[in-house]
């Protein structure tokens, strides 16, 4: 059988970063991700010569990333590897420095995200098997094709799923490193620009630049570097997964079920006693179908419990309080490890005017295109 | 049909005549299906998402064109960027998902003004294309 991330050592998120993320603009990527990184080694209170191994999550850089970035920092010679894994890219850089703190190879491990909007190549569309007209459906229909079949299996009106939108840009009104930092009205989102079929222009994330760095420690490098275990952030569960046959269409959600429940048993935790959760709403409609695969409610039901609360900060459970990727933004390799640092400020009680009342378990969320799925959970220490 | 030639012949054709010698129903798509059961769309030689067999144990199997509609959008923004396989389109356009009765769902523009109701009667149609060689292409459209 093979081991779960928490049948080795433990690993603790002890220091979290960002550099806002914004439109793109002339900063070179390098001063996106120094600056997330050295606040993050100063939340930790290290320096980064006790950083044992460097991920780097980047989908839109090009080759190479990592080393004229960190050898800014003092080239110490450590590991570094870059991992692109689309919109999971930074989810999939954590777990796996996660998985070498936990084996005993690092005891202190650096996971940054960070990139630069640029064009997209993808894989995809070059395998030599021709398409009706792929390039006419891109993410934003994929999303709208599944607004659509959902308002019409639900009877929910196009009005309704909005409300994810208007929560989301609530909350990321108080988030000092979100791409969009402005309360909008219902009127607003609606009104705005029309994209694809009901969605329009605010219920799509933006996909600017910016950047999110992790620092995750083993018990014995905490003590070892006099790290400060009150403000340490237990990892209890890490799955992944990767699309099945027949899923076409739904593959998002059918993988996010299934990942979800994996975590949960990791973690020995019920889908209801999630605190904070931070997922993959780069459309309004994802964070209905994703809340209902975890099994926070029935299908068809998430739309009552977002109209009653449940999902704002001090509901039932605080749904992307970071303002999500609709709000907090979607630059491709930080949106992971950005999610990984929202919990951590949220378990430590550090959130501020975003804070979830006693938040204790926390669970980040993503998809990439492929699909591939990540989830992430996490208890205060 | 005329002179007008198929802008993707590997992925779909008229269906096989009839007694007559007409087309007996709408445009095929030109799928596969496994040894092992599963239909798939299109015909690829590479292997079985289902259990991974390949070469001869894949064969072509046509697919009627008759669905029924899972879901539609008109899609108001598209960045123009023709390339092989990707035609230069001009937004507004309408797109859908289309669940075959022959199995395989398929995502592809619709021949509508508008988004029609999920749950509709679809069947593939071949219609002109514009530009300067007008060719056909397959778009799915309610059975009227």
């Amino acid at each position: 059988m093979p081991r779960k991330l928490t049948d080795n050592r433990a690993v603790y998120v002890v220091g979290v970063g960002w550099h806002r993320y914004q439109p793109a603009s002339e900063t070179p990527y390098v001063m996106l991700g120094i600056p997330a990184i050295r606040m993050a080694l100063e939340d930790a209170g290290i320096g980064f010569d006790a950083v044992d191994s460097a991920y780097v999550g980047a989908a839109l850089l090009g080759m190479a990333a990592g080393r004229p970035m960190l050898r800014h920092l003092g080239a110490s010679g450590l590991p570094l590897v870059h991992i692109e894994n689309a919109s999971a890219s930074g989810s999939a850089a954590f777990r796996h420095a996660c998985i070498e703190v936990a084996a005993g190879m690092a005891d202190v491990s650096l996971v940054v995200g960070v990139d630069k909007p640029a064009p997209v190549r993808r894989a995809g569309t070059e395998t030599g098997i021709p398409s009706l007209a792929d390039d006419a459906i891109v993410p934003f229909t994929h999303f709208a094709l599944l607004t659509n079949e959902y308002a019409h299996r639900h009877g929910v009106s196009p009005e309704d799923v909005a409300l994810v939108a208007v929560k989301n840009h609530r909350n990321g009104s108080l988030n000092p490193h979100a791409h969009r930092q402005k309360e909008r009205s219902l009127d607003e989102i609606l009104g705005g620009k029309r994209v694809s079929g009901s969605l329009t222009a605010l219920q799509c994330c933006p996909v600017g630049e910016g950047a999110a760095a992790a620092i995750v420690a083993s018990e014995e490098g905490i003590r070892r570097l006099g790290i400060d275990m009150s403000r340490a952030v237990r990892v209890t569960a890490s799955a992944a997964s990767s699309e099945k046959a027949g899923q076409f269409g739904g593959a998002d959600a059918a993988i996010t079920g299934d990942t979800m429940k994996a975590a949960l048993a990791q973690a020995g935790r019920k889908a209801t006693e999630v605190d904070v959760l931070e997922l993959h709403d780069a459309f309004t409609i994802e964070e209905l179908h994703y809340v209902e695969a975890m099994g926070v409610c029935a299908p068809g039901q998430a739309i009552h419990l977002l109209k009653e609360g449940a999902f704002d900060i001090g509901g039932q459970v605080a749904v992307s309080p970071s303002g999500g990727l609709i709000a907090m933004g979607h630059p491709i390799g930080p949106t992971g490890v950005g999610q990984v640092g929202e919990i951590a400020m949220q378990l430590r009680g550090e959130a501020g005017p975003r804070q979830h009342r006693d938040a204790k378990v926390g669970m980040a969320h993503m998809v990439g295109v492929g699909a591939v799925c990540y989830v992430h959970m996490f208890e205060r220490a | 049909m005329g002179a007008l030639t198929l802008l993707k012949p590997d992925l779909y054709g008229p269906a096989a005549a009839d007694a007559g010698g007409n087309p007996a129903g709408p445009p095929v798509l030109h799928g596969g299906e496994c040894r092992c059961g599963a239909v798939f769309f299109p015909l690829q030689p590479y292997g079985c998402e289902v259990c991974g067999r390949h070469g001869d144990d894949l064969r072509p199997r046509a697919l009627a064109g008759r669905g029924a509609l899972i879901a539609a959008a008109v899609v108001h923004i598209h960045q123009n960027r023709p390339g092989p396989g990707a035609p230069a389109r001009q937004a507004p356009f309408v797109v859908g998902s289309i669940a075959l009765d022959d199995g395989p769902v398929v995502r592809t523009l619709l021949d509508a003004a508008e988004a029609p109701e999920p749950g509709a009667r679809m069947e593939a149609r071949l219609v002109e294309t514009g530009g300067e060689t007008p060719t056909l292409d397959l778009r799915f459209a309610p059975v009227a």
